[in-house]
């Protein structure tokens, strides 16, 4: 359904369609997890985030691959991709949900909008309801956004081994960062 | 006996900081550089967006997670002021294409290469959301 949605978009995209600017996409969204212990801090980084959102519905969908997350240390990535995520059976996480007034965002113009998306969050093949507050900006034409928000690993059925449970924690930080939000009938 | 005891101790005792010396090491490993990594298998950029729009779940369980030998004409190539660097290979008209994060170390090849120029690019498949997503490239050839 969700890769429909996405096919759908980028024919929209290629299709330079003469209408008014609803859609925007991104294949380059940035998501990080920062997740505190008293051991060690653990952080990760994805740069290819891909989502779409369009402002006359408000509906916006995110997607990330697991496997795209990066380590420091390669035995974090390797516990995180085999034993938490268990991303070979899980290989992506998704967000779909609904902007708040999205019918205020005015994104032909400069602004800066603070919004609350909400929606299902989906990791490890376990859904929750979560809302997100998300800063939209717009400056010379680019359309970016930024959000921060936090998830317990255990609303996941991501088990930890009390072995180290010390070394990680049950929250998790995570910062969403798109630099630009591409509009429809523009290249990627 | 003594002595006996004195060299079952140092036994251990080296044991123990070889078992140390791993464990810090395994600890603070850095993950490979893909240079020295023999790929799993060698496909044309072609070849595997069809095998992932065919069939996702399949090109998975044959490629995610696992070094790849991509072969492509350069469709795109997405520079960040030297520190990120993503190159599409595949046919510029195509809907999907093979997305490749290129390692930092492999900017500087990378230059060498211009849009249409046929590239290997190795480096790690971590799926397919709109692309078939390749991580940490370096170039081969």
């Amino acid at each position: 359904m969700i890769k429909l949605f996405f096919t759908v978009v980028y024919i929209a995209a290629c299709s330079h369609i003469a209408t008014a600017q609803t859609k925007y996409f991104t294949k380059a969204g940035k998501i990080s997890f920062y997740s505190k212990a008293p051991i060690e801090d653990i952080e990760a980084h994805n740069t290819k985030g891909v989502s779409v959102f369009d402002v006359s519905t408000g509906q916006i969908e995110f997607s990330v691959l697991m496997k795209g997350f990066e380590f420091e240390k390669a035995k974090m990535q390797e516990h995180f991709n085999e034993n938490y995520v268990e991303s070979d059976k899980y290989p992506k996480a998704v967000f779909t949900g609904t902007i708040k007034n999205a019918s205020a965002l005015k994104l032909s113009q400069d602004g800066v909008y603070n919004t609350e998306i909400t929606g299902n969050l989906t990791i490890h093949g376990v859904t929750k309801p979560q809302t997100i507050q998300a800063v939209i900006t717009v400056k010379d034409g680019i359309v970016s956004a930024v959000s921060e928000f936090t998830i317990a690993v255990a609303d996941y059925d991501i088990k930890i081994p009390s072995l180290v449970a010390n070394n990680i924690g049950k929250t998790v930080k995570v910062v969403i960062n798109v630099p630009s939000y591409q509009p429809l009938g523009s290249k990627s | 006996m003594k002595f006996k005891k004195k060299h079952w101790l140092l036994i251990l005792l080296v044991c123990v900081l070889a078992a140390s010396i791993y464990a810090y090491r395994e600890y603070n490993r850095k993950a490979a550089d893909l240079m020295s990594v023999k790929p799993f298998a060698s496909i044309e950029a072609t070849s595997l967006i069809a095998m992932y729009e065919t069939d996702e779940q399949k090109a998975n369980t044959m490629y995610l997670g696992k070094p790849i030998d991509v072969t492509g004409a350069i469709a795109e190539v997405d520079n960040q002021q030297d520190t990120l660097a993503n190159v599409m290979l595949g046919k510029s008209d195509d809907m999907h294409k093979v997305s490749c994060l290129l390692d930092p170390k492999s900017i500087k090849e990378l230059k060498k290469y211009k849009t249409g120029d046929k590239i290997t690019l190795r480096g790690i498949c971590t799926g397919y959301l709109m692309d078939v997503e390749l991580n940490r490239c370096v170039v081969i050839k």
